[in-house]
């Protein structure tokens, strides 16, 4: 019985150093794989210049896409957010306070695509779905003044009260039952996943991911809201197309 | 040296949980030969500032608890090899790992949604479970620090037990 015990214990260490390993791997494996995953039509851009993988899935900057500043600019910053992610709201002013510096310049566009996680954040995917009315009602500068005030009055967790939305497109200065009419339409639902599916693509993971793009194609991923330091940092690397 | 050993440990856990989310851009910027000296030094030392800025304060506190706790633990764990209690048992240690393994699961958040354990999730098609942790993932963070703070009870028990042969 003793020796049983005495076996159990020898075998315990070994034993949880194996599921310890078999996690982190798992993590590591599916870190890297993510985007070939999850995506079965995600848009495939021509190949640039790479230092990792999945980067190369990011969908090409069109039009289309939310700009702020400087659409030719040598540095664009492409930030998939979700509006109840409570960093997702911190790293919005980290990019506010990046654009002050290299925006008025013309250094750096800010490119804003949507990433709500519904395992987190059940209402965030209709605010993207509002912030889309926005713009389809008043243009990039609505669209932008939506998000920012979006981001101002949420108190992030999925702690939003819906009836704030059309509250949020008043004050913006949106035609309110136009805005009303178009978010219950759910005709940018398809935008949205889209979006997603690329973030995913890309190898993000969770939000916010941001991804600088320098002008020789270079791509710099950063995960999570991370201090204005390393983000000026990045956009000083790109900028020399280091 | 025990101190010694434990506040390198504490660094490097540290160090880790800071980093875990932005390997990527860390191996890039590294390995990339156009990338000055200083700004490879800098980029990591700026990315530590996550800890303000990308964990809450809970998050933040439990991945601090976990880094001194597995430091406090491998010191431990070294003094009690060292001293070659060969007959002691090992349930401290067991427990020690377990605790680590949790709080793998749980630290290096990548802002929302857990680094390790969202890509888990994801690999085996379970992300859904998320939503039904209140915690959103650091419910393991929490298990770690409990596993590695019994292992250190466990750990320091043996090693004030004298060493004895069994009847």
């Amino acid at each position: 019985m003793e020796n049983e015990i005495k076996q159990t214990n020898n075998l315990s260490i070994p034993i949880t150093i194996i599921i310890a390993g078999v996690l982190i791997a798992g993590a590591v494996l599916s870190s890297n794989r993510s985007g070939t995953n999850n995506v079965a039509s995600a848009p495939q851009p021509q190949a640039v210049a790479e230092n990792t993988g999945g980067l190369g899935k990011l969908a090409p900057i069109t039009s289309a896409d939310h700009i702020r500043g400087n659409p030719s600019a040598p540095v664009e910053i492409v930030e998939y957010s979700d509006p109840e992610c409570p960093f997702c709201k911190r790293f919005h002013s980290t990019m506010q306070q990046a654009m002050s510096e290299y925006g008025k310049n013309g250094k750096i566009a800010w490119v804003y695509r949507h990433f709500p996680l519904d395992q987190l954040h059940s209402k965030a995917r209709k605010e993207a779905e509002a912030t889309e009315c926005a713009n389809e009602l008043g243009g990039s500068d609505k669209f932008w003044a939506y998000t920012d005030r979006l981001f101002e009055v949420t108190p992030s967790n999925n702690n939003l009260d819906p009836a704030e939305l059309p509250k949020i497109a008043t004050y913006v200065g949106l035609d309110i039952q136009k805005f009303n009419t178009c978010l219950s339409s759910g005709k940018y639902a398809k935008h949205i996943e889209d979006d997603v599916q690329n973030a995913q693509a890309t190898g993000g993971n969770g939000t916010p991911w941001s991804i600088v793009v320098a002008k020789n194609g270079k791509k710099y991923p950063l995960s999570g809201a991370q201090p204005y330091a390393s983000v000026k940092q990045l956009i000083e690397l790109a900028l020399q197309g280091k | 040296m025990y101190g010694l050993i434990d506040v390198a440990v504490i660094i490097v856990v540290f160090f880790f949980a800071t980093w875990l989310p932005n390997f990527r851009l860390l191996w890039g910027v590294l390995g990339s030969s156009g990338v000055p000296f200083l700004d490879k030094l800098g980029l990591p030392l700026n990315l530590i500032g996550g800890i303000a800025t990308n964990f809450t304060l809970f998050s933040a506190s439990y991945t601090i608890a976990i880094a001194v706790l597995f430091g406090m633990n491998i010191a431990m764990i070294i003094y009690f090899l060292r001293r070659k209690i060969a007959d002691a048992r090992q349930a401290g240690i067991s427990t020690g790992f377990l605790g680590i393994a949790s709080g793998v699961l749980g630290i290096g958040c990548a802002a929302c949604g857990s680094f390790i354990l969202m890509n888990i999730l994801t690999f085996i098609g379970a992300s859904w479970v998320l939503s039904y942790l209140p915690l959103a993932g650091a419910e393991f963070g929490i298990l770690g620090v409990s596993l590695l703070a019994i292992s250190i009870y466990l750990t320091s028990r043996q090693i004030q037990n004298p060493t004895v042969c069994k009847i």
